[in-house]
């Protein structure tokens, strides 16, 4: 496969994150330092959770009923994290009460979604180096590997192709989930845990045959539904945010 | 670890399932190297390695000191390539698949390497493979009928040089390799291919060297060699102030050559004639009364013999130079000399045959072969029948003899063989004259022949103990499974008694010589068969020195005393017996501080101007991988793509940041 290739597959997954923290994050440390400290919350989550799990090794891999089980417990553990992620973030208000004290601007909406947004990628951006770049260095070498369950693409780029709908779900559903709690909105504090519980059960559609070819483009419609309500929910603070600006004058 | 293990799983669960859970195939991964071997297959074979001589190479090797990557194909005759591929083939097409290359130079361009298909049970339509000439070595024969065919299956392919890689798979790797090019025929159209890597990268192909001399010099290759053995029954007194008496030598070599380097078995062609030596040699050693025989026995097992007949060369030159290791073998004292050359298919519809090829003083080879015929009377039990050679042949077949008798023509000589006219051994030198090609009956009834034919020439035709002097079949039986099959192969009780071997499969390749030559060379040196025979004439033509077995080598330095079995307990037995290495190399080679010069031509000795000087090639390692390739297309694209959704998603972003700017300047 080349390192053409590897590089290929390393950027499909992790291109636009490395856009986005061009383009958004590198400007402000803030941010930087959200997006490292999410990272590792995640990978100490997993952590955790292999620690759990560890008693119950061996079993096969592949097989229906513990990779469902442990999809299940795993997102239920960190979606749990989530609000104490939250909490924890609330020192917002710290921030507002630093900025307060130097006669500085308070935090502004957009700055809120962008630290969201920073956690969010984090945990993306964890996911993929985790399940996807751990395993692509033997594609930087001459040859390569398909499944036989999915004998259309390779191994590596199912691989990719995964990595990247997560990204997208995990980054927009920290900013949902924030609004959420912000507001007290039940819909958008639900519709996050279910977005990537239903996200998670959809790789278990590749252990059949030929399932990737559903699968991928099933996930794939999720990670468009993410963005699509990350977005509906963000034009609506904003056109809020505009009202009251209007009606204040 | 087990935590990292978890991980893993969980990766595997969460993001693919890799088991096949449905087929019966368990494929799981634990980790990422796990992943990297089942991507590179390594497969097992046999390589054919570069041999070089003083006036070019032999033997394949990869054209440079890069891999040579082919997808592998299926070799069909009518078929052409369309670009450069590994081309797998049966046996059968093997050596019409050469002829072809060397006469179609478009095709040839195409073959970036050949894998050879091992025989299955089912091919047994074989008519013969031989991949030596149809008369070998017949530069050496002491007469002048070069193109009698002694070998009518010879191809001559093993003497050619080949500027690609070629393997012999092994079993499994055959069936491994048939559905591998399966697999690539019927994915013809997708963006993958089963790729051969060949990493048979030759040292003299690296430095240039391209002949012996230069390859020598430059130390890229070493000479081919190895150690004869030879031992007297009983051991020679050399302090003895008796007359030395007249001596009967009976000789045969172990080793054998083939395309592949590392499966020369040689079972008929020498091998049987090897077991049918020693079975002989203890057979005579319960006689009782062996010093008062008339005629001293000695037994020579050479080396080296088909590649110039290194051992019987270097043998008489060493007598020649009254050196070491000849010591108490005086030459001038042999009275006839017999060799045991292939006896192993001397079986035909239930009668053992075999034939005497004899050349020298007639009166001398009449005795001999009188004393055959009534050996053959003495064993009543068996239907064997022993002629002598048909006139029509020119002179003996290509053995040690030939080159003996040029070297002293004045001694009278026997070839013992299971053939008249031409070899019936249809795989001569070849990587299927293996253990079912050879009778172990036969072998029994030729060991019984040449050790009754041996006492009633040592005593003068006095038939007393004849009938003491019975083969052990069983022996017969072991030293077939010792030398010629993996299991138990070199592993086997029989010769772990007396050596530790190297390696398990047998090989009976003759190797490169190691170090300096001498006759009390250093055991790592050594090969496992040389030492097995030294240890094995030595204990079986032995006398035990002293009444208590010391432990040696600490205490064993008398006159004529040898340690023996010293591998195999840790501690050797002390006895007194004369069996000495001989080393056996080309003699036109000199081994000085360190490295090896090629001595110029002598005239005077006789054979030095057919001496094609063999040495083998270095190398770094040999090995075959198996793997799946993308097209460098699909590697571009994908690349092409990863670079697009960066650059779109940044240019989403941008689009983004600036609708909502507006959006929230918008009052």
């Amino acid at each position: 496969m080349t390192v053409a290739a590897g590089i290929g597959y390393t950027l499909l997954a992790l291109g636009p994150s490395l856009s986005l923290f061009i383009a958004v994050i590198a400007k402000k440390p803030f941010l930087i330092l959200t997006l490292l400290s999410s990272t590792l919350v995640w990978l100490i989550s997993l952590i955790v959770l292999s620690g759990l799990w560890r008693a119950f090794l061996p079993f096969k891999t592949g097989s229906l009923w513990p990779c469902t089980l442990i999809i299940l417990t795993s997102v239920a553990f960190q979606e749990a994290l989530r609000p104490l992620f939250w909490k924890i973030y609330k020192l917002e208000d710290i921030l507002d009460a630093f900025a307060d004290r130097v006669s500085k601007p308070r935090l502004f909406i957009t700055d809120k979604m962008q630290i969201a947004l920073a956690g969010g990628m984090g945990h993306g951006v964890a996911h993929a180096v985790f399940f996807c770049l751990s395993l692509l260095t033997p594609a930087f070498g001459p040859g390569t590997y398909y499944v036989e369950k999915c004998s259309q693409m390779s191994f590596f780029l199912v691989s990719a192709v995964i990595a990247l709908a997560f990204v997208t779900i995990h980054t927009l559903s920290m900013v949902i989930a924030f609004n959420g709690y912000a507001e007290g909105n039940k819909v958008d504090q639900y519709f996050v845990p279910a977005v990537h519980l239903i996200a998670a059960m959809l790789t278990l559609v590749n252990l059949a045959q030929g399932g990737c070819i559903i699968g991928i483009p099933l996930l794939y419609i999720m990670a468009l539904l993410t963005m699509g309500h990350c977005g509906k929910m963000v034009w609506r603070r904003l056109t809020e945010i505009r009202s009251r600006q209007g009606s204040s004058f | 670890m087990a935590t990292v293990t978890s991980l893993l799983l969980f990766v595997l669960c969460a993001s693919f399932g890799l088991s096949f859970s449905d087929s019966g195939q368990e494929n799981s991964f634990e980790s990422v190297p796990d992943l990297e071997k089942s991507m590179y297959m390594h497969v097992d074979g046999y390589p054919c390695v570069r041999v070089l001589n003083l006036s070019g190479e032999i033997g394949c090797s990869n054209p440079s000191r890069e891999k040579v990557v082919a997808p592998i194909v299926r070799y069909k005759s009518a078929d052409e390539l369309l670009k450069s591929a590994a081309v797998l083939v049966s046996i059968d097409e093997f050596e019409i698949l050469l002829s072809r290359l060397s006469k179609d130079l478009d095709f040839a361009g195409k073959v970036a390497g050949i894998l050879v298909e091992s025989r299955t049970e089912v091919s047994n339509g074989l008519k013969g493979f031989s991949p030596d000439g149809k008369f070998p070595q017949a530069e050496f024969a002491p007469y002048q009928s070069n193109n009698f065919t002694w070998n009518p299956p010879g191809s001559g392919i093993m003497w050619k040089a080949y500027n690609f890689p070629v393997f012999l798979l092994s079993r499994t790797s055959t069936l491994i390799l048939q559905e591998v090019v399966m697999k690539n025929e019927k994915t013809k159209k997708s963006n993958t291919e089963n790729v051969a890597e060949f990493n048979v990268v030759m040292q003299t192909t690296k430095s240039g060297t391209h002949d012996s001399d230069s390859c020598l010099k430059e130390e890229t290759c070493l000479p081919l060699g190895g150690y004869s053995v030879w031992s007297a029954l009983p051991p020679i007194n050399i302090s003895s102030s008796q007359k030395s008496k007249p001596v009967i030598v009976t000789m045969t070599s172990m080793d054998s050559a083939s395309f592949f380097r590392d499966k020369s078995l040689g079972a008929d062609s020498p091998i049987s004639g090897l077991i049918t030596l020693l079975a002989a040699v203890d057979a005579l050693s319960y006689l009782d009364g062996l010093d008062e025989l008339n005629k001293q026995l000695v037994f020579v097992v050479l080396t080296g013999e088909s590649w110039g007949y290194l051992g019987t060369r270097r043998f008489v030159l060493e007598a020649d130079q009254h050196s070491d290791s000849v010591r108490g073998l005086d030459f001038a004292m042999i009275e006839t000399v017999m060799e045991i050359g292939s006896v192993g298919k001397g079986l035909s519809n239930g009668v053992k045959t075999f034939y005497s090829h004899t050349s020298g003083d007639t009166l001398a080879t009449n005795e001999t072969f009188q004393a055959l015929l009534r050996a053959q009377d003495s064993l009543k039990t068996e239907s064997i029948k022993i002629s002598m050679a048909s006139t029509s042949n020119p002179g003996v077949p290509p053995s040690s003899l030939m080159t003996f008798l040029r070297k002293k023509s004045q001694i009278s000589g026997v070839v013992l063989e299971d053939f008249d006219t031409s070899f019936t051994n249809k795989f001569y030198h070849s990587h299927l004259d293996d253990l079912s090609n050879v009778n172990s009956s036969a072998i029994v009834t030729a060991a019984s022949l040449v050790a009754r034919t041996l006492y009633l020439l040592a005593n003068d035709q006095n038939a007393s103990a004849i009938n003491a002097i019975n083969v052990n079949a069983s022996l017969v039986e072991e030293l077939l499974g010792c030398l010629l099959n993996c299991k138990p192969g070199s592993s086997c009780e029989l010769m772990k008694h007396y050596i530790s071997p190297s390696a398990t499969c047998p090989s009976h390749y003759v190797g490169v010589i190691l170090g300096e030559p001498s006759s009390v060379p250093y055991p790592a040196y050594v090969s496992d068969v040389s030492r097995f025979v030294w240890n094995f004439l030595a204990s079986k033509t032995s006398i035990f020195s002293r009444n208590i077995t010391s432990a040696c080598p600490n205490d064993c330095n008398g006159v004529g005393e040898l340690c023996i079995r010293e591998e195999a307990d840790g501690k050797g037995i002390c006895v007194i017996s004369t069996t000495r290495y001989v080393p056996a190399y080309s003699t036109r080679l000199k081994y000085e501080s360190g490295s090896w010069t090629v001595l110029p031509y002598n005239s005077s000795e006789e054979m030095s101007a057919a001496d094609p000087v063999w040495t083998e090639s270095n190398w770094d390692t040999i090995s075959l991988r198996v793997y799946k390739v993308q097209n460098t297309a699909y590697d571009g694209l994908i690349l092409l793509s990863g670079i697009v959704v960066t650059v779109l998603t940044y240019l989403l972003i941008l689009i983004t940041r600036a609708f909502i700017r507006k959006a929230l300047k918008w009052d």
